[in-house]
């Protein structure tokens, strides 16, 4: 598919094809501006291609009415490099109200998410506020938060960006145990380090092209 | 739990910024007491015009010098003109007897005027009171009239008047409408900026757009409810004002006004108080959160 922004001289992605199967964990790795985090908006039906399509859980996005986006976007978890995390909301409310907010109760909410904090690690820690979390703690919210619908697909836009190497080792394991879970993973990243110690499959962008595919990849 | 949810978040967002919160309901109780106090008048002004326009008169006025003769002559001439129904006289007795009700609060003058200073005239209905011109044409030359006085030119000024009164009223409901929707618009605008967060999160994990969307239109629809209950009270007060105080003197021109006109306005205005809200809500965000 082709996308091109407007005002904007090249195609942000240029004729890309990329197929991603369930269950797989995927890099996609580049510079900045190579057009990595076009691809997250997309499969977030966030922006849609000029040309081609973009096909998510069988579901053409592509053709997706608007009014769809909401549902559609409850089978996708997202975690992102600031987190986006509610200050004035303790861990445990903030992934309590990612389910209540589409409709879950209470008690689905009290019976899910000590679960959920419990398998990301944050076990003991539910009632602490954002500003009371390090990083990675902050971090492992997110994705208890991303994961607490068990979506068929995890979008990752640069997780690790803002934290140190250990702990992003750390956020890492977690992702790859949601991975097992039979969880897709789509991770944008810079991280190189990361990228070479997972050797997982390696999407390079450049200028908006694949320039490598690569089933178990370093970071080149 | 959602309709609590949605409830208190309405409820939080009516108090965060309650200064414009106030703002915008008063603003929206002026302007929609100015439409129902319009919407009232409409409403009277039919009723009066039914009444009045049914028992209005031709008065032709003799000179006070006239002779018998001059007059027995125009009461003939009146009793056979197919144009006039009905056609009563009255004597200098009886016209003073009337001018002594009419200004029974002004004892000074109703002594001051004797009995033969009052001329004597002949009532008179007529089949269609839209004829008064050829009445008019018709008498105004004749021997011994002094003068023709139509009533109903004299209550299309009157009626004149309250139209006008009440296009200035739907005028200044219109323009304070304006400013209270667009008070409507920012306050939200403000209130989805500080939630600016919540609604990213609720975007994301896909909460349903009514879902993000109700608590700020219920908010504006609340507004526009509390606007229209105080517009309510404005107009009670009114009510109470008008009846027993200064303007108690309009009571005689303008048919009385009931409790029962006023609470009948109130559907009306909390109607257009709450829609107009909602849309400028919903409006407000369909730019400002892009849902």
């Amino acid at each position: 598919m082709t996308k091109t922004y407007p005002k904007a001289s090249r195609p942000s992605l240029d004729n890309v094809s990329v197929s991603i199967e369930k269950g797989e964990f995927v890099f996609f790795i580049g510079p900045s501006g190579s057009g990595k985090s076009t691809i997250i908006k997309m499969l977030l039906h966030e922006v849609s291609p000029n040309k081609g399509r973009v096909v998510v859980n069988g579901k053409d996005v592509t053709t997706m009415r608007s009014w769809k986006r909401p549902h559609f976007r409850r089978s996708i978890g997202c975690v992102f490099q600031d987190f986006r995390l509610l200050p004035n909301r303790t861990a445990y409310e903030n992934v309590a109200f990612a389910l209540e907010v589409i409709g879950k109760t209470k008690a689905v909410a009290r019976r899910v998410v000590p679960e959920v904090l419990e398998l990301v690690g944050l076990g003991g820690k539910e009632h602490r506020y954002p500003h009371e979390l390090s990083g990675g703690e902050q971090q492992r919210v997110a994705v208890a938060r991303a994961f607490v619908n068990r979506p068929l697909i995890l979008l990752a836009d640069e997780p690790t960006g803002n934290l140190d190497p250990d702990t992003s080792i750390e956020i890492m394991r977690l992702l790859d145990r949601i991975n097992r879970t039979g969880t897709t993973v789509v991770m944008v990243t810079h991280d190189s380090n990361i990228v070479n110690q997972m050797r997982r499959r390696v999407i390079e962008i450049e200028s908006g092209r694949i320039v490598r595919d690569q089933a178990r990849g370093v970071y080149g | 739990m959602r309709m609590k949810y949605v409830l208190s978040e309405v409820l939080v967002g009516l108090w965060r910024n309650v200064t414009m919160t106030i703002a915008m309901i008063i603003t929206m109780a002026v302007s929609l007491f100015m439409l129902g106090g319009a919407g009232l008048l409409y409403q009277k002004v039919g009723d009066m015009k039914d009444l009045y326009y049914e028992n209005v008169e031709v008065s032709i006025f003799l000179k006070t010098d006239a002779t018998p003769q001059q007059r027995d002559d125009l009461d003939a001439k009146l009793k056979n003109d197919p144009l006039v129904k009905e056609v009563t006289y009255v004597n200098k007795d009886e016209a003073y007897k009337r001018f002594q009700e009419m200004y029974q609060d002004a004892p000074d003058l109703v002594n001051a005027v004797k009995a033969d200073q009052l001329p004597e005239s002949f009532r008179i209905k007529l089949v269609d009171p839209e004829q008064y011109k050829n009445i008019y044409d018709q008498y105004k030359g004749t021997e011994g009239i002094d003068e023709i006085v139509d009533q109903s030119r004299l209550l299309d000024k009157v009626f004149g008047v309250l139209t006008g009164i009440q296009t200035f009223a739907l005028a200044i409901a219109v323009f304070m409408a304006a400013a209270a929707l667009l008070l409507v618009a920012n306050t939200i605008q403000v209130a989805a900026y500080s939630k600016r967060r919540e609604v990213a999160v609720m975007k994301l994990v896909g909460a349903s757009n009514w879902f993000i969307q109700a608590p700020f239109v219920l908010e504006a629809v609340v507004a526009g409810l509390i606007g229209s209950i105080l517009a309510l009270a404005f107009m009670a007060i009114g009510k109470s004002v008008a009846s027993d105080g200064s303007l108690s003197a309009l009571e005689g021109l303008i048919t009385p006004i009931s409790w029962s006109d006023i609470f009948l306005m109130f559907p009306i205005m909390a109607g257009v108080g709450a829609l107009f809200s909602a849309i400028t809500g919903w409006v407000t965000l369909r730019f400002y959160l892009r849902v």
